[in-house]
């Protein structure tokens, strides 16, 4: 387990190094003069100015020495200072992390509540009604965008019957927008749990127990449910980073005051040293998070528990 | 942007593929007739929405500023008095072309890689793969982000960020299909026999995973179509007056009082056309794998 | 779909309390949500409009204006100019506080200017301050400005919040601009959440010498929060519910409250902001002056602005706004070009283009404030005359880029701009078009001899023949094509049982006066 482990986290550390690599390059994707563009708003900048921010962002140097640069002042956790207000871009995204989070862990919440229930009594009703519709609610649910959903709550829940504040951070003004991104994923996971289960329930050793006699309660619970939720716990890595992507959209929808809102934002105002910064702290985000969750699923493995 | 659904569908092909009747395994499947119903009535509407539109998608007062929906205009009028109807028609064509050209971006791309790795195997395999799944760790809202940040808001650059981050996926499920295929007695006979590096690839391999690829390009283009969307609500892909169903959505956003039907509309729309490819999706799969039709 | 019957109904009061509890707003506090967030509290640090605002309540300026827009007294009681307009003495008022305690005076004012002229780190709005070359503290009250040229345009531009007095107790402050901020406004800066909210209190040391407000003192109000709603129908909910006193309301929506009374609307006057076309000027097709006008007759503002605004904004015939010095509608009138379609067809044939040679460029839009759909109205006026127009939405920052990168592309498809400017002086003239232009624009040696003129004339009347001067020749040649004032984030809706607010020339809210 402990080799399996290191493993994930030497993959994780490759994934946040080729982003810093691709952070340090992306400036220079930027079609036209990317400190011109950067600095245009500034009155009267003048070509000299100019080029004294060039040098001073270390542009005009080789770009092997400017990731170098760039490195040496992300060891020293420096990066950088946003180009609107020039504000500290690290404090303002630990600012502002916390909050999307908050918002991406209750959605995944909602997400699992929701969904492993309805995947699992599907499973254990194939093929009948239930099963049926349930799975058409899934289907549909998938189907439905996170920016539409989000836009219908807001306008009914707060709108038009005043359920929940329409701004600020408490618990209460999480409920909206922690739903709209749940209920989609919830629908993945449900779709995934049902078929987890049954892929299980096709297995010899569920026979072997039927065959002994035990109630099919007890096994569904006992056994399926356990022997199922190990592929739910690894999709639910790849869940919870798209839960990251929709937070983007659903913080834009209900002023959830996250990265999210931040990083629209600092694309529509070339800001990029904001950019660089919020993409990867997202690396950080999903790498760490991804690793977290191998160690949960290496316990629940039994084939990997073992192997340590 | 979506919930990304990675249960990579790798379909085995039947011994004996008999695609006279596929069409009516995929019609046998309710979600599949649904599926297939609203993809030719939407590549209808798309072709020949300049005849099914009664007026100019951009054409500013075709009637007074909100219309209610059924009345002279079927679905309304916007807050400029252009119609609606002809403006969610128009989108259906953007919706095709958005989907259409991000999903062969991705499809080209990806589809090559995915075959280039499991043929190559060692330092290629391990790179090409090890990129792809660093790329995917990072969903595709925020790669067609970065993408956007780069080139720039527009429609056409937001449909190459998604055709850019839609590549992991093809080449992920193209490599897991393609491995199985070189490891099958034809495939080695064929390699045995000496057959050049390109015919290995593309008349053996390529046919063979074909099926799968199907399967999960169908299931891409939703993707695809929430993804453009997605970008364009927020203001990073389509520009006025460009009828796409996203933009119209989030521009409705001002007139929910108004006129709620402008922003119901086109999300019916998006919700309904993405579900139809996902039904269509699984209908193929189902349709193409011996094992469901047991 | 019955989406709207329980429209505004319910049991308001009980959720208003549940509301205010939750987000912890009191009765003493005022609430004003605004779209977008500050960019800093450092007034040299920024340009916008939402950053603007809030220095304008922190800080204190030398001088205010009163409701026309013309420079008054303010922490300076009056001043003097030397015969060759390059010394301005400016006596302070006694008795000013900044918000820690320490008193206002010439060296807080030093302090600023030498803060803004830094060299290692000069404000970035350096150039607005005209050709400073130091400042002399003579006593505590007497401070002196020294120039190397005449510049009138400086007594307004200490009007202005961009001149915004930092106390010199913010030297060496970690964090100011960020965490910290002292003034000597009427509010004190008590924290800011970046993207959510600033949290202001009531200065109770505050003298009000010149600034428009009834109260002399401190704001009858303890506090005031600035929170950050990016969504117009979310402004709107919260206003019905008590949650937010102040905000600009969806624009489409305020006919609706205007008769129903729900909701108290307010317009801003004399904001000084103008929307104008300009073009990239160094190619074809706008080098030829005859396109140029062609676009201008092509424009229906009127017509626009009615379909998207209702009666909310009104067309501009200056290059300089209502408020401003030297504004005179009749006399732009007559230079200008008006709607007339068949003039434009007939200048674009003279000029080689028609069916068989269409013209075909990019419209340059700022994103916002129903923005977009303007630009989609004029598209379709455009296309009338035989103009494809397609227009590229962008963020203002953005814009100014680009705008300025066009008109250094000598190759490309032609470009022409809905750009946006604020100012409190026709000064805003020299910053645009005298070479080398803050876009690089069009120059010229004529034109800038014209306006140099203005910035040196120091008797009001020369100077105003001369500012005429300036936007004649820019209107003939269709250089700077204004379209209509106000622009942006100047309505305000207000809940009925708020008194006392209103707003300043060129946008600047006050709160002092209000009582909830």
């Amino acid at each position: 387990m402990a080799r399996f482990l290191l493993q994930r986290i030497i993959t994780g550390l490759v994934t946040i190094f080729v982003t810093t690599i691709a952070v340090t390059f992306l400036i220079h994707l930027v079609p036209g003069d990317p400190v011109r563009t950067m600095y245009a708003q500034s009155q009267g900048t003048t070509p000299e100015q100019i080029e004294e921010i060039r040098q001073r962002l270390g542009l005009d140097r080789p770009i092997l020495e400017q990731y170098g640069a760039f490195m040496g002042r992300l060891f020293q956790g420096d990066l950088g200072q946003t180009i609107r207000g020039q504000q500290d871009v690290l404090s303002i995204l630990v600012e502002r992390i916390p909050n999307t989070l908050v918002l991406a862990v209750a959605a995944m919440l909602v997400a699992l509540v929701v969904g492993v229930p309805i995947g699992f009594f599907a499973a254990a009703r194939r093929g009948r009604l239930a099963d049926t519709g349930l799975m058409a609610l899934a289907t549909t649910g998938v189907a439905i965008p996170h920016f539409w959903l989000g836009l219908l709550f807001l306008t009914w829940f707060t709108v038009d019957n005043r359920w929940f504040p329409v701004t600020g951070s408490g618990p209460l003004s999480l409920v909206l927008p922690a739903l709209t991104l749940g209920l989609a994923s919830a629908a993945v996971i449900a779709r995934m749990t049902r078929a987890a289960m049954i892929d299980v329930l096709s297995q010899d050793f569920v026979r072997t127990a039927e065959a002994k006699g035990l109630r099919r309660g007890v096994i569904l619970r006992r056994h399926v449910l356990r022997a199922g939720l190990v592929p739910v716990v690894t999709m639910s890595g790849l869940q919870f980073a798209a839960m990251m992507g929709g937070a983007i959209v659903v913080e834009n929808i209900f002023a959830w005051n996250g990265v999210g809102r931040l990083a629209i934002d600092a694309i529509l105002q070339r800001d990029y040293p904001l950019i660089q910064g919020f993409i990867l702290s997202f690396a950080v985000i999903v790498v760490t998070v991804s690793i977290l969750l191998d160690v949960v699923y290496a316990f629940l493995d039994p084939r990997i528990r073992r192997a340590a | 942007m979506m919930a990304v659904e990675a249960a990579e569908p790798t379909v085995e092909v039947a011994a004996e593929p008999r695609r006279r009747s596929l069409l009516r395994r995929i019609v046998r499947q309710p979600g599949g007739a649904f599926g297939l119903a609203v993809l030719v009535l939407l590549i209808l509407v798309a072709v020949f929405a300049d005849v099914i539109a009664p007026y100019s998608p951009t054409k500013i007062g075709a009637g007074p500023r909100f219309a209610d929906p059924f009345g002279a205009y079927l679905l309304g009028t916007d807050d400029l008095g252009r119609d609606l109807f002809s403006r969610i028609v128009h989108g259906a064509r953007l919706t095709v072309l958005v989907a259409g050209v991000a999903v062969f971006i991705s499809m080209s791309i990806g589809v090559l890689i995915g075959l280039v790795a499991a043929y190559a195997r060692g330092i290629v395999e391990m790179l090409l793969m090890r990129t792809a799944d660093v790329i995917f760790s990072f969903t595709e809202t925020l790669i067609a982000l970065a993408c956007v940040a780069i080139l720039g808001p527009s429609l056409e650059n937001a449909v190459i960020a998604v055709g850019i981050a839609g590549i992991p996926y093809y080449a992920r499920t193209t490599y897991a299909a393609a491995l199985v295929e070189t490891g099958k007695p034809y495939f080695e006979g064929a390699a045995a026999s000496g057959a050049g590096v390109f015919r290995l690839i593309f008349v053996h391999l390529l046919p063979n995973v074909l099926p799968t690829i199907i399967v999960v390009a169908t299931l891409g283009v939703s993707m695809a179509i929430l993804a453009a969307a997605a970008l364009s609500f927020l203001g990073l892909g389509a520009q006025p007056p460009d009828p796409e169903w996203g933009k119209m959505l989030s521009d409705a956003r001002d007139f929910f009082n108004r006129a709620p039907w402008l922003m119901f509309v086109p999300g019916a729309c998006i919700a309904v056309t993405v579900l139809a490819f996902n039904l269509l999706g699984d209908a193929l799969r189902e349709a193409l794998d011996p094992r469901a039709r047991r | 779909m019955n989406i709207r019957t329980k429209r505004w109904g319910g049991s308001l009061l009980a959720t208003a309390a549940l509301l205010a509890a939750a987000t912890g707003a009191s009765a003493d506090e005022i609430v004003w949500a605004r779209y977008g967030d500050i960019d800093t509290m450092d007034p040299h640090r920024a340009t916008s409009t939402l950053s603007l605002q809030v220095w304008s309540l922190v800080f204190d300026t030398l001088l205010a204006v009163d409701a026309t827009g013309a420079p008054v007294p303010h922490v300076a009681e009056s001043w003097e100019v030397n015969g060759a307009g390059t010394e301005y003495t400016f006596h302070l008022q006694d008795g000013v506080v900044c918000h820690d305690g320490t008193p206002l005076d010439a060296t807080d004012v030093a302090y600023t200017v030498n803060r803004a002229f830094d060299s290692a780190n000069p404000s970035v709005t350096q150039a607005s301050w005209g050709p400073v070359t130091g400042v002399e503290v003579i006593d505590p009250l007497t401070v002196k400005f020294m120039l190397s040229a005449p510049f009138v345009a400086l007594i307004p531009f200490l009007a202005d919040s961009f001149s915004s007095i930092i106390c010199d107790s913010n030297e060496g402050v970690e964090g100011f601009g960020t965490t910290a901020a002292i003034g000597s406004g009427p509010w004190s800066f008590v924290s800011w959440t970046r993207g959510d909210r600033i949290v202001l209190a009531a200065h109770d040391a505050y003298q009000n010498f010149g600034k428009l407000a009834e109260n002399p003192g401190r704001p009858h109000e303890d506090g005031l929060v600035i929170t950050v709603v990016p969504e117009p129908q979310t402004r709107l909910a919260g206003l019905l519910t008590g949650e937010i006193d102040i905000a600009e309301p969806p624009l489409d929506d305020v006919p609706t409250f205007e008769t129903s009374g729900e909701l108290r609307i307010v317009i801003a006057e004399n904001t000084g902001q103008n929307v104008f076309w300009e073009f990239s000027i160094h190619r074809p097709p706008f080098n030829d002056v005859r396109v140029r006008q062609a676009v201008a007759h092509a424009t229906d503002v009127q017509t626009a602005l009615s379909l998207v605004y209702g009666n909310l904004s009104i067309p501009e015939a200056c290059p300089i706004s209502r408020g401003v010095f030297g504004n005179n509608q009749e006399f732009c009138l007559a230079h200008g070009q008006q709607y007339d379609p068949d003039r434009a067809r007939a200048l674009l044939a003279d000029a080689g283009y028609g069916p068989a040679n269409p013209l075909t460029v990019s419209m340059l839009v700022w994103t916002g404030g129903n923005r977009d759909r303007l630009a989609e109205v004029f598209q379709a006026q455009m296309a009338d005359v035989g103009i494809t127009a397609e227009i590229e939405m962008m963020d203002i920052g953005t814009m100014n880029a680009r705008v300025r990168q066009e008109n250094e592309t000598p190759t490309g498809r032609g470009t022409f701009d809905m750009m946006t400017w604020s100012w409190y002086d026709p000064d805003i003239l020299y910053a645009l078009w005298h070479s080398p232009g803050a876009y690089r624009g069009y120059t010229s040696p004529e034109l800038d001899g014209l306006l140099e003129r203005t910035r040196v004339l120091t008797d009001p009347a020369e100077r105003e023949a001369a500012v005429q001067a300036v936007m004649a020749y820019l209107l003939e040649k269709a250089i700077h094509v204004p379209l209509y004032t106000p622009g942006w984030e100047w309505v305000f809706a207000v809940r009925p049982e708020v008194e006392g607010f209103f707003v300043a020339p060129f946008v600047y809210p006050v709160f002092s006066d209000i009582r909830l």
